[in-house]
């Protein structure tokens, strides 16, 4: 992927997920907290279309920035764990590379954000394989049974089926470890890319966690564009 | 921002316990009027349609994830921002509810020991009057 295409390709996913974010927190009851969150979500909404629109890009990347900084103070850290600092190492990285003086340095940052979307599936995997709960299921049977994920008391009937958790539980580890490796052909990235949206999907369907989709999309382009750089 | 610029992406590593919020609602006389009842329990069963509808709007859900790290950090000791929000949240979404003057919430985190899905409350915090604006 060309990498001009596919910094822009990750503009606009970035800037739909952030506003699909913010339109939820203003989403809330009017009265004074929502009042306060309002002077961050509206101004974030606004800067997203500016980024839509492709423009004067640089300054709104640090708009954005600057904005990310103060509803980590509102919040007290992230909003929504994992999204939210996947969605800060997008934009981070996005603003470097419309800083940076140099070709060089401007694809060293793209590439950082490739790097990291791969470590984000091979660190997970194994962080879980060393788990010897993860490699007989019963780490996957105690997130149905009892974690705060599940998004229905329907849902979390699924523990009461301990070898499908387990078949489940070493598919994912072994998609997330291996996942690595579909660097090495165009056709094998794309498909890897296609089993982990629908990865993210399925999380999103049963665990509720939408916002991890979106913003785990709008770093797909730097694996394809650092894949064609790279081999 | 640095745990964002180099993750870790340790998701699930282990399953920690889990926590519920329970709050009950208190009269005049600081005698609680309600039993501990779970903050916001899930339903029973949601819809496909419905699991789709929230991959683009899912603003509740969300806030409730924004609890449980909430809840976390209160046992990690991080207790004031977190408390208030939480206050906030349940002053909220009981102020329909006639007849209370304070509520009072806590946390009950969920674990196994062995086959046992245990249950342990971990935190209770002070009786919060009706009315205090918080943010």
């Amino acid at each position: 992927m060309d990498f001009d295409l596919a910094i822009r390709i990750t503009e606009i996913i970035l800037a739909l997920a952030f506003m699909q974010a913010s339109a939820e927190h203003l989403s809330g009851p009017k009265d004074r907290a929502c009042v306060k969150d309002r002077w961050l979500f509206v101004p974030r909404i606004f800067l997203c279309l500016l980024l839509l629109a492709g423009y004067q890009t640089p300054w709104v990347c640090a708009g954005l920035v600057a904005l990310s900084v103060l509803i980590l103070q509102r919040y007290q850290g992230p909003y929504n764990g994992g999204s939210d600092r996947m969605g800060l190492l997008v934009l981070s990285c996005l603003t470097l590379v419309h800083v940076l003086p140099s070709q060089l340095l401007q694809e060293l940052a793209f590439g950082y954000l490739g790097l990291q979307l791969v470590l984000s599936y091979f660190m997970s995997g194994w962080v879980k394989i060393v788990n010897a709960d993860w490699r007989n299921g019963r780490a996957l049977g105690d997130v149905f049974a009892f974690s705060a994920y599940p998004v229905s008391e329907h849902v979390r009937n699924w523990a009461r089926y301990p070898l499908l958790l387990r078949v489940m539980s070493w598919a994912v580890m072994g998609f997330e470890l291996i996942f690595p490796l579909c660097l090495l052909h165009h056709a094998a990235l794309v498909a890897g890319l296609l089993v982990a949206a629908s990865f993210h999907l399925a999380n999103a369907f049963l665990f509720g966690l939408n916002r991890f989709f979106w913003i785990w999309l709008a770093a797909y382009p730097s694996i394809l564009w650092l894949q064609d750089r790279l081999f | 921002m640095l745990p964002a610029l180099v993750p870790s992406w340790r998701f699930f590593d282990m399953i920690a316990p889990s926590p519920r919020i329970e709050y009950r609602l208190f009269d005049t006389g600081e005698t609680p009027i309600t039993d501990w009842q779970e903050y916001r329990p899930r339903p029973r069963y949601l819809s496909i349609f419905a699991m789709a509808k929230r991959m683009v709007w899912n603003p509740n859900w969300n806030e409730m994830l924004y609890l449980v790290s909430c809840s976390e950090r209160i046992m990690a000791g991080e207790q004031d921002h977190s408390a208030r929000q939480i206050q906030y949240c349940l002053r909220r979404d009981v102020k329909h509810q006639g007849g209370y003057d304070a509520l009072q919430f806590r946390l009950v985190f969920l674990h196994r020991e062995g086959e046992e899905i245990r249950k342990d409350v971990g935190y209770i915090s002070p009786l919060y009057p009706r009315g205090n604006g918080v943010g």
